[in-house]
């Protein structure tokens, strides 16, 4: 027989941390004020590590174990920002190239900012990009629509084989900011939850908003939160 | 509802117990019988408790599959890996399937059996070049090998994967999607409130894509239930899964109306699959929707989109169920069949819409006659005396 609390299980705990208390509470007993909701997608390659990065904003840490996405996940976190309550959503998507093409369509319907991941010691996931960003933009009936890149996993520092400056030229040939990170690192605490919460704070403002990643060393600039910089993004 | 557990006390637990034994030696003695009764095997593996035990499946799994034991596919070959394009993709997915094996298992033996599952997957695609890999097969192929081994999972494996799993390995997922497309109209069919809900929530068909891709090996950790479907799923017809999740929906009915009606919420809710669940009801039930709406009544809704009309009789779905043919083939076979009549066969059913409660009434006497045994028979004669036997009372 299994023992269901021993085993970990990414999708099992989506946390909504509420900004009154009463934590850990569950989709459906979130108190009826509504909030506003920021709808956001996770998209790229698969084992980039999509699901480790939503579920450490949406729990507060690094998945013990996680299982390829089938189809569409979804994790939700409450925060408040500038005193208002607000819901964000993120929809984790599958990396493997044959769910994209029919499957995720769907859920690109009034997302609010897009999150592109790739693993930093992976090449062919940062290569594989512009085929992500193509095909966002067929699904996305606007360019308004705010779009970071995310490297993932720089805790491997030995294993990078996507060197910043390069990444760097091909967000700004996007017009992205860029952020690297790890899911994983527990040094990093702030980083992951920034990346987000600057989404947030672009979202909310409607405004531009400026980010940017010093080149070197950002874990350390970011948990202090974002300054604003260049690039922007609109 | 009742849910079936282990009955409470001593006198019921010999009941339990005497039926069991007598179930077991049913299934003996249909094995044995020359030919083997694969009509009964199947009905043993639908009708309550499935095949009980392991040591039953690797005989029986063998024979719903009408896949011979004596000649096996040969081992795989050394540079098996090396030639396959879906390497990188299967150990990715391999490597991250750990919750798929029981969890006292010591750490070696895991991965030994890990690498054997990487094996199943390539050799089965390497020898099959139509077929295609998806994230989930290996949650698929886990579950046959943990019960049957290496050897016999792959041939087992290979003979689902060009039947019941074929329209999951085409290159697209368009066939994956027109078959997700039933799961609305066999909800509407039963609960309309529950249907109009989930429409104007827009919440897809994406949440039970795992269920049916995975056979919901993917979703459930109890691995007792997954065998349990299993037995289930091999003994019916290739779209009984998607019935068996809208059984699930369905169950949750208030559940999903209590739910604020968006999107994000509905998603959320029915992904997150309890693991609680009755399922020897919820194999009835579905047996019974499969009776009450089978495919080709459902076709047409959920064809829409495609402008793809099929028709046939029941007795037709009855037929398929033994055949065991690709679900989506099926219907366009069907099509083109149905072009070639004359007269357009006669439902034994009524309506759609319109007689909802007459079938309710019916379902509820199904279920208590267990006719998720109908679902897999040869024909209608076939089952009318028999089926009562299946079941436990
Ligand atoms: N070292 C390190 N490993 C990570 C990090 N993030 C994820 N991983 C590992 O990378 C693997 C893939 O992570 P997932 O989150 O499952 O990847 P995904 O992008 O969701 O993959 P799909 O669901 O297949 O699309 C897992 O084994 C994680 O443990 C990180 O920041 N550092
Ligand atoms: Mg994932």
């Amino acid at each position: 027989m299994m023992a269901a609390a021993a085993v970990e299980l990414e999708s099992s705990l989506e946390l909504s941390f509420s900004g009154g208390g009463g934590g850990g509470a569950g989709l459906g007993s979130l108190p009826p004020a509504r909030s506003r909701i920021f709808k956001i997608i996770v998209i790229g390659d698969s084992n980039v590590g999509k699901t480790c990065l939503t579920y450490r904003f949406c729990a507060g840490r690094f998945p013990q174990r996680t299982e390829a996405t089938i189809g569409v996940d979804f994790r939700e976190r409450a925060v408040t920002i500038d005193g208002e309550r607000i819901k964000i959503q993120l929809w984790d998507t599958a990396g493997q190239e044959r769910f994209r093409k029919s499957m995720v369509q769907h859920y690109y319907r009034n997302v609010h900012a897009v999150v592109f991941v790739y693993d930093m010691t992976n090449v062919a996931s940062f290569h594989n990009l512009p085929s992500w960003i193509e095909e966002c933009k067929q699904h996305l009936l606007t360019n308004e629509i705010p779009r970071i890149l995310v490297g993932n996993k720089c805790d491997l520092r030995n294993a990078i084989q996507v060197p910043t400056d390069l990444a760097q030229k091909f967000a700004d040939t996007y017009s992205m900011p860029l952020f690297e990170t790890s899911a994983k690192n527990p040094n990093d605490n702030d980083q992951v939850e920034a990346i987000f919460m600057t989404l947030a704070h672009k979202l909310k403002s409607h405004k531009p908003l400026m980010l940017s990643q010093p080149p070197d060393n950002s874990e350390i600039q970011l948990t202090h939160g974002p300054k604003p910089a260049l690039p922007c993004w609109c | 509802m009742s849910v079936r557990r282990p009955p409470p006390n001593g006198i019921a637990r010999q009941d339990y117990d005497s039926k069991k034994k007598r179930k077991v030696a049913e299934i003996y003695q249909a094995l044995s019988s020359s030919p083997i009764d694969v009509a009964a095997l199947r009905r043993m593996a639908i009708s309550e408790g499935g095949l009980l035990t392991d040591e039953i499946r690797r005989k029986v799994w063998p024979k719903l599959l009408n896949v011979s034991t004596d000649d096996l596919p040969p081992p795989p070959e050394p540079d098996l890996r090396e030639r396959s394009t879906d390497y990188q993709q299967v150990l990715l997915d391999v490597r991250r399937s750990l919750r798929r094996f029981p969890p006292g298992m010591p750490d070696e033996q895991r991965e030994g059996l890990q690498e054997e599952l990487i094996d199943i997957i390539l050799q089965v695609l390497e020898r099959n070049p139509q077929l295609h890999y998806y994230q989930g097969y290996h949650d698929i192929v886990v579950t046959f090998l943990l019960v049957v081994g290496e050897r016999l999972a792959t041939a087992l494996v290979e003979k689902l994967s060009t039947h019941h799993l074929r329209d999951f390995m085409d290159p697209t997922m368009d066939n994956t999607k027109h078959i997700l497309n039933y799961l609305m109209p066999i909800i509407d069919q039963v609960n309309p409130e529950v249907h109009d809900f989930m429409q104007s929530a827009e919440v897809g068909t994406i949440f039970a894509l795992s269920w049916l891709i995975t056979w919901f090996g993917h979703v459930l950790s109890d691995f007792r239930h997954v065998v349990r479907l299993y037995d289930f799923f091999l003994a019916c017809h290739p779209l009984m899964p998607i019935y068996f999740a809208a059984v699930i929906v369905l169950y949750r009915e208030q559940e999903v109306l209590d739910c604020e009606c968006d999107m994000a919420s509905v998603h959320h809710l029915l992904s997150q699959i309890p693991q609680d669940l009755p399922y020897e009801t919820l194999i009835s039930r579905a047996g019974d929707l499969f009776v009450q709406f089978p495919p080709s009544e459902l076709a047409r809704e959920a064809a829409q989109q495609q402008a793809e009309r099929t028709a046939a009789s029941t007795f037709k779905d009855f037929e398929l169920a033994s055949a065991q043919q690709r679900p989506d083939a099926v219907l366009r076979q069907r099509f083109k069949e149905r072009l070639r009549l004359e007269e357009p066969t006669k439902s034994v059913l009524t309506k759609p819409r319109t007689n909802r409660f007459v079938k309710l009434a019916v379902m509820g006497l199904t279920v208590a006659l267990g006719a998720a045994a109908l679902a897999v028979v040869k024909s209608a004669l076939e089952w009318a005396p028999k089926f009562e036997l299946q079941i436990f009372p």
